[in-house]
């Protein structure tokens, strides 16, 4: 061979191997994850959007923008590692890749760092709980995890959902804080329901459900227009929405259509012509005009139930993998079913399918719909005998402080301290169910005891916790989910908020 | 520039870059791990101080141990030689509750959890941070958890009289709750109703 062949065959295997290293340099090479995704501003009588980029895990906003949001920025000095940027009369400095910020010559800290990011200076989105309150004399509003701050004098409205089976498809039902105009549309296989202009603060971003019509329910306010979007499992479904209670309810029937023949209209309360869901590929309809309201129904008292954990938060465990969220849902289901049997309770879930629920949202549900009863599921560790029930209700860390007569009443309930108005009933509810748990046969029911439960603290009604056992790494859950034992405790839950109803325990 | 040389250079800079990431790690470990491991010894060696005052003689304390199947605070006698300061006694109250029950009563917190801290205010209100191994094997439940926390504040405010209420601390965070359910962010008052009567 050739000196100049040879030499020839090692550049170029030299040139492969150089390349192979880059590939893997490049492969093995810390991803930086980025993601761009509207950000929205609710002022009193605005909105406006701001992209926001996701930074390893953390929401970024353009800080320029942010403050020409909020005001008016008055100047700014931009050096090679550093930004001043006077805002009002505040005076603000940021170095890149520094969790500090110097407003006034003080320093707050950010919990990630200030980023340069094509060539625009962006800021966690903590930089808006922690240092634009300093920055401008309006209120802020930002719950954590959301992509939407409401800066001002803006009082958004909420919602609960719940979905109920019906003979042939589902209902779903949304209740909403204020009085809400719906417009309808139907876009790639989905319903849009659009809620109107004013703010809306969901207590959770989406509802999963295990329903053989509704798949899941979406809250959207990308573009700044707050909707619901409904997936529902298949394609050919009906769609019923109607509006009650002067618009602060809607109702969304998703039904199966019947025989081409027999198609008889729904009894009194559904439009003449149902939005029938699109396939992916067909046309979308047209907009459908405001929805009419239907007359009121007789208010019926709201029963919360309240599946502890869920989504990322398992609870406890059993020996045979059997997770505490899962099991409590079971219960809460089974007793859902059997207090609508009776047709005296309106029902409220804090959570559907294995949503994540803070304590705060689970509080916020039962006292937006007026609970009557709230009642908390839990399972756990309770020593050696299974079953086993304790009913716990609140008890508050240190005692409530005496009322005395110089003591002025207040107009507000602290919302930490909702629950101390109702120590009294959640007792009698404890020893209401207590009583009815006693008979069934084979269980062990503690005494109704007081706890520091974190679910019940704000929640503004006659509240308990009910804690089944035992489910422990070391315990096996097979008498807990017995189908005739959890069939048993909700009949023994109707029997209680009978007894209570007609003025027992 | 022949090719040769441009190869070189290629590898070259990739070598530099991948030396560079290890010096990283390097300076990570040499200065940053040291400063954390020397934290954590002298947390331990506060720990032990506490444990090991010798000064006075011993004394019968109270603690609380919890029992599942009564629901109940059970009291133990329990020997401990106090330190001088009230910070290092609920220190000791702490890790002898950590060290478990001679009665074979339930365990309140794991062996592993150390006390990274107390505070103790002017308005009686000791700040007990706890390192994280408190939640480590500590079975999720209402009742196990408001057992442990009663425990810790009945023992702690019963056998030091100018501790009023505690405030538990998870490390160095105010925490919502111990492990899912009870309430922590108050501080809380002893609840003598909790305790086993007739013992």
């Amino acid at each position: 061979m050739h000196s100049s062949t040879l030499r020839r065959f090692h550049e170029s295997r030299l040139f492969i191997a150089s390349i192979v290293l880059l590939a893997l340099a490049t492969l093995f090479w810390p991803a930086r994850e980025m993601r761009s995704d509207n950000f929205v501003f609710y002022f009193p009588s605005s909105r406006r959007l701001l992209p926001f980029e996701t930074i390893q895990n953390t929401k970024y906003l353009p800080l320029l923008q942010i403050l020409n949001a909020v005001g008016k920025v008055g100047g700014l000095q931009e050096k090679k590692n550093s930004l001043k940027v006077w805002f009002g009369s505040a005076q603000i400095e940021l170095r890149p890749d520094e969790s500090k910020v110097r407003v006034d010559g003080t320093f707050l800290n950010l919990p990630q760092p200030v980023r340069v990011s094509n060539g625009q200076w962006v800021v966690p989105v903590d930089f808006l709980t922690t240092v634009l309150p300093r920055l401008t004399r309006q209120t802020v509003e930002y719950q954590e995890g959301t992509n939407r701050i409401f800066v001002g004098d803006v009082k958004p409205s909420s919602f609960t959902v719940r979905l109920d089976p019906l003979a042939n498809g589902a209902r779903l039902t949304v209740q909403f804080t204020e009085k809400v105009a719906v417009r309808t549309a139907s876009s790639n296989g989905k319903w849009v329901m659009f809620l109107g202009d004013h703010p809306i603060e969901p207590m959770e971003a989406g509802y999963h459900f295990q329903n053989p019509y509704v798949s899941d329910l979406q809250f959207d306010d990308q573009d700044g227009v707050p909707k619901l979007v409904l997936s529902p499992t298949s394609s050919g479904l009906n769609f019923y929405p109607m509006l009650a209670e002067g618009g602060k309810i809607l109702l969304a029937d998703v039904l199966k259509p019947p025989p081409a023949v027999a198609q008889t209209p729904q009894p009194g309360q559904l439009p003449a012509t149902p939005a029938t869901t699109p396939s992916a590929a067909g046309p979308t309809l047209p907009p459908s005009e405001e929805l009419p309201a239907a007359p009121p129904g007789p208010p019926l008292p709201v029963v919360v139930l309240d599946a502890g954990h869920g989504g990322a938060e398992d609870g406890g465990r059993s020996r045979d993998g059997l997770l505490e969220k899962d099991l409590v849902a079971q219960y809460v289901a089974r007793v859902r079913l059997a207090l609508l049997a009776t047709n005296q309770y309106r029902i409220v879930l804090t959570r559907t399918g294995d949503a994540t629920a803070s304590f705060e949202q689970r509080a916020l549900a039962a006292n937006l719909a007026g609970a009557l009863y709230f009642l908390s599921f839990h399972a756990g560790d309770v020593g050696a005998a299974s079953p086993r029930i304790t009913v716990f209700s609140f008890q508050p860390a240190a005692p409530p402080a005496p009322v005395t007569k110089k003591t002025p009443l207040p107009n507000f309930i602290p919302w930490a301290q909702a629950q101390e108005a109702h120590l009294d009933a959640s007792r009698q509810l404890a020893l209401a169910l207590r009583k009815q748990f006693a008979l069934i046969n084979g269980v062990n029911v503690d005494t109704p005891a007081t706890a520091p439960v974190r679910t019940l603290r704000s929640v503004n009604a006659s509240a308990v916790a009910i804690e089944l056992g035992r489910l422990a790494p070391d315990a096996d859950s097979t008498p807990l989910t017995n189908p005739a034992f959890q069939q048993q405790v909700a009949t023994a839950v109707v029997q209680a908020l009978a007894t209570l109803e007609k003025g027992g325990t | 520039m022949s090719l040769r040389a441009k190869i070189f250079l290629l590898i070259l800079l990739v070598v530099l870059g991948a030396a560079t990431f290890y010096l990283r790690s390097l300076a990570k470990r040499v200065f940053i791990e040291p400063t954390r491991h020397a934290e954590e010894t002298a947390r331990a060696k506060l720990s032990e101080f506490a444990l090991q005052s010798k000064k006075g003689s011993s004394q019968t304390a109270t603690l609380y141990f919890p029992s599942l199947e009564q629901g109940k605070l059970v009291p133990e006698g329990y020997s401990i030689t106090w330190a001088e300061a009230n910070v290092d006694r609920v220190r000791q109250v702490v890790l002898a509750l950590a060290e478990g029950s001679h009665q074979g009563l339930r365990r309140v917190l794991p062996a592993s959890t150390s006390v990274r801290a107390v505070f103790l205010a002017p308005d009686g209100t000791a700040y007990v941070d706890l390192s994280n191994d408190v939640l480590s094997e500590f079975p999720p439940g209402i009742e196990t958890e408001s057992l442990a926390i009663y425990s810790l504040v009945n023992s702690i405010t019963m056998n030091i009289p100018s501790v009023k209420k505690v405030q538990f601390l998870i490390q160095g965070q105010e925490v919502e709750t111990l492990d899912g359910h009870a309430d922590l962010t108050a501080p809380f008052a002893p609840d003598p109703t909790g305790i086993k009567s007739g013992s």
